[in-house]
């Protein structure tokens, strides 16, 4: 059965062998207990990097049992992320998360030529997974946060990438719909021509593993009754895995409006690196970060 | 025009097009522009004795007699208009079109670049504001079972996606007029993959997708397809591509002029093909050929301005 809740993705977990991760500059309490957190319920192992006077310190004041981590004292915020780099290099831990590091540093770490995580012309993509009270399954979204105006080919990564986390929750041919302002197709507006060329591409077998179709307004991708009131006739229409939207203004009001207005959860990684980046800020809720550490181990 | 449609059974080669126009009573005056050369008072006369054409020859009216008499040509068959200078008959032949006198226009001995220059004109020409200009011509090939529309053989080098657009539509118009109710458009590349690095594969995704959304006439479109996948079906086993142009496309659209030209000539040359062929966008049709046609190619092309005007 595909995964249709967050939540199974801790049942799903469980029952497979813990994945390591390893938290950049863990000194801050925010990261601690979100580690702490998903280490109680049994779904990762955790490595902390960071200054092991700070970590205790966070520890005594939150009554977390410090012994259920590994630490490895470092207390100089770069220094601290790049040895939770070399761990992820020396094949001691699966995926990494960021920690009281600023995200500027962390993703200059990890795509640091020589010492980093990324593999020459790696392209870095953003992949939030929503939960929705108004829709009957996961929708996996890209790109929300980073790859601010993609052209085609950054497209077509980003669609690859959506497809494969899909593919993790068990969903064996993911159904992705190519988010733009309407279905008909214009010369004039590029979101739409891309779509198009996208989903021709899907139609020849050169995306594999899915089906893929756009350009959709957002009502026609993930409400059936639009797609019939306006006859697009798609097996994705309506019903939609994935949200590939055409640039990151429009998937981060997606995302944000979801979390801010309708109370929606969600989980979110950097994919393109040679492991999972888990990328929380302090602003996430307990359960947001729970669900971006489960989802970086369902894909570590 | 005879609608398509009404139990109109598809016109598989120029000679049954030629029957159809005759069958259907079509009689359109055809306005020729310096009428004055062997070529095209030959061409012109067979059209005339067809019955589907009249002739209103406009040029040096000494010129036109002799010509014509020289081709044993009785000049009284024509209705003559005399003008001085060959401007002047480009001029006046227009005027006669576009006041509703005449149904076509055709091109005799005059420049083309002039030619065209004047259809194109904003006052004086033939081309409504912002339409686009293209050709369409129309293929007979012996190796292949019914007739093939190819554009653009002769006017726009690189049609960019709204000309593309435009092509498809003048071409739909024709298969429709030769009794092809939903035409099959393959949209032609080298291969059928898609390619951002080939900006012809982004157009022709974006034409299919409309196509899908029916945002274009009735048709079946796809592309890019290479030849041997948009008109040999054998080819479509080999390849396992599926398209539902099938290897049996009615109209190839092309990335480019020099691609379809060489397409055309190439055939002919050495497949003994036939063509006729038609500038489209224009109020009224217009008949503009090259000497190096052959008379049939002439006649076609007069039959098939008459079929459309």
């Amino acid at each position: 059965m595909p995964i249709t809740k967050l939540d199974q993705m801790l049942d799903a977990l469980k029952a497979k062998p813990k994945k390591r991760m390893v938290a950049a500059y863990a000194n801050d309490a925010h990261t601690i207990e979100a580690v702490s957190n998903a280490i109680e319920l049994g779904i990762i192992e955790g490595i902390l990097v960071g200054s092991k006077t700070e970590i205790e310190k966070v520890c005594k004041a939150e009554k977390i049992d410090i012994n259920k981590f590994q630490i490895i004292d470092e207390a100089d915020e770069m220094k601290a992320t790049y040895k939770a780099i070399e761990v992820i290099n020396e094949g001691k831990a699966d995926f990494i998360m960021k920690g009281l590091v600023t995200s500027d540093k962390y993703l200059r770490a990890i795509l640091d030529k020589e010492k980093g995580l990324v593999v020459p012309n790696a392209v870095l993509t953003h992949v939030t997974v929503i939960e929705n009270v108004g829709y009957h399954k996961l929708l996996v979204v890209s790109d929300v946060a980073f790859i601010t105006a993609p052209d085609i080919e950054k497209k077509l990564v980003i669609t690859n990438w959506v497809i494969k986390i899909a593919k993790s929750f068990g969903i064996e041919t993911p159904k992705v719909a190519l988010i733009a302002g309407s279905e008909q197709v214009s010369y004039k507006i590029p979101a739409l021509a891309d779509a198009a060329i996208i989903s021709k591409m899907a139609e020849r077998g050169q995306i594999k593993g899915a089906l893929v179709d756009g350009p959709f307004a957002l009502d026609v991708a993930i409400d059936k009754e639009s797609a019939e009131i306006k006859k697009v006739k798609s097996e994705v229409a309506g019903d939609a895995d994935c949200l590939v939207f055409p640039n990151y203004e429009s998937g981060n009001v997606f995302y944000k409006f979801h979390t801010k207005l309708c109370g929606g959860e969600l989980g979110a990684i950097v994919v393109g690196a040679k492991v999972p980046a888990v990328l929380s800020s302090r602003g996430d809720s307990v359960k947001t970060k729970l669900y971006s550490i489960a989802l970086g181990a369902m894909n570590a | 025009m005879p609608k398509a449609g009404s139990g109109m059974q598809p016109i598989t080669s120029l000679d049954q097009m030629v029957d159809h126009v005759i069958r259907s009573g079509i009689k359109k005056k055809v306005a020729v522009a310096c009428g004055e050369d062997q070529n095209t008072i030959s061409a012109i006369f067979r059209a005339v004795k067809s019955g589907f054409a009249e002739a209103i020859m406009v040029g040096c009216k000494n010129k036109i007699e002799q010509r014509a008499k020289d081709e044993h040509i009785d000049p009284s068959i024509f209705n003559i208009i005399h003008v001085d200078h060959p401007s002047d008959a480009i001029d006046k032949a227009l005027e006669l079109v576009k006041s509703g006198k005449a149904d076509v226009l055709m091109k005799g001995l005059v420049g083309t670049d002039e030619f065209l220059k004047a259809v194109l004109d904003k006052n004086k020409g033939l081309l409504p504001p912002n339409a686009i200009m293209s050709y369409v011509a129309v293929m007979q090939i012996p190796a292949y079972h019914k007739l093939l529309f190819v554009s653009d053989t002769a006017v726009l080098p690189f049609p960019d996606l709204k000309q593309k657009l435009a092509e498809i539509k003048y071409c739909i118009k024709m298969a429709n007029a030769f009794g092809i109710e939903k035409p099959k458009v393959a949209l032609i590349g080298a291969s059928e993959k898609v390619s951002p690095n080939f900006p012809n594969t982004i157009d022709y995704s974006a034409i299919c997708k409309m196509a899908e959304r029916k945002q274009l006439p009735n048709c079946i479109v796809d592309g890019p397809l290479d030849i041997f996948l948009a008109c040999d079906k054998k080819s479509i086993a080999i390849k396992g591509v599926i398209t539902p142009v099938d290897g049996d496309a009615d109209i190839l659209i092309f990335p480019s002029l020099d691609a379809c030209n060489s397409f055309y000539k190439g055939l002919m040359l050495f497949a003994g093909a036939e063509l006729g062929g038609l500038i489209q966008g224009t109020e009224k049709p217009v008949v503009v050929m090259s000497r190096s046609e052959s008379e049939n190619s002439k006649y076609y092309c007069i039959a098939m301005s008459c079929l459309m005007a």
